[in-house]
């Protein structure tokens, strides 16, 4: 924390990635510019480069489209959720069951074994919603059906009438 | 809806027109036979301190007898609603009864 604010105070603006602003906050994680994939490739010269570079068949190789905010020359992969893959091969990194030197995902964090799954489902989301709402719908009709049957009882009427209050009321029966 | 919650009134009495005319055998008026000292004992609630009393009163009593077998009071109960039934369409006949004044009123006003 003093080193911190020592920091600050000496060195008032550090260089974060070239832009130059003031830093109070390091992130956990590591980052090594070496890892920064290539530009996005043109050539086929290019392109069977960076398949070798990440260890690629070229047929398999696929870039992200370039829009010029995309990843560069980092490969698609096929998204596989870290439960879609053998549990009993006996993977290099049992964790993240991903072997040394394998093309990990771009989303690969989201797909842990705790996380996301890509695995079929037995319904797909749109029966499933729709079986959500034929329920939800049904309770629905019943009670639209059942619970508005009393307007019958529901006239106009006078306030609420207290007796010995010095006011009288009377029924509409007559007096014998 | 319906519920009328409430009105401006007349101080001396709940009714705008004579509650007694077109009645040629007259109007029962209404009563009851629980006193103040009784309500009061039971602590029963004041908007519930109507013309109903005597069958909440009857109700409660054995509802405390019973306990905690209250279902064997459903005859006790069942009065007690129609008591609030026939309540219901008194005033709804009341109110009815007033409207049809006021709008004869307004129309013999008018000629």
């Amino acid at each position: 924390m003093a080193a911190l604010i020592k920091k600050a105070l000496i060195n008032p603006v550090l260089r974060n990635n070239g832009i130059h602003r003031l830093q109070f906050v390091r992130l956990a994680a590591y980052w090594n510019k070496d890892w920064k994939p290539g530009p996005y490739p043109k050539t086929d010269a290019e392109r069977i480069a960076a398949a070798k570079k990440y260890g690629l068949l070229p047929q398999d190789y696929e870039p992200y489209p370039d829009d010029g905010l995309g990843y560069g020359d980092y490969p698609k992969l096929p998204i596989v959720s870290a439960d879609m893959k053998d549990s009993l091969y006996n993977w290099d990194y049992p964790e993240m069951k991903r072997d040394f030197g394998e093309p990990m995902n771009t989303q690969y964090d989201v797909f842990t074994e705790e996380r996301l799954s890509n695995a079929r489902t037995r319904f797909s989301a749109k029966f499933t919603l729709a079986s959500f709402l034929g329920v939800l719908g049904g309770f629905l009709t019943l009670h639209l059906l059942c619970e508005y049957n009393d307007w019958y009882l529901r006239h106009p009427w006078t306030p609420p009438q207290y007796p010995n209050q010095g006011k009288t009321h009377y029924t509409f029966e007559p007096v014998d | 809806m319906g519920s009328v919650s409430a009105k401006a009134l007349e101080v001396e009495s709940d009714y705008k027109h004579d509650p007694l005319e077109g009645f040629p055998n007259g109007r029962k008026p209404r009563e009851i036979k629980t006193t103040l000292e009784e309500m009061e004992s039971a602590k029963i609630p004041l908007d519930k301190r109507d013309y109903c009393v005597d069958y909440l009163m009857k109700f409660l009593e054995c509802r405390n007898e019973k306990y905690p077998w209250v279902y064997k009071c459903h005859h006790e109960k069942h009065e007690y609603l129609h008591c609030q039934y026939e309540d219901y369409l008194i005033r709804m006949k009341d109110y009815e009864r007033n409207r049809r004044l006021d709008e004869r009123a307004a129309k013999s006003g008018q000629h």
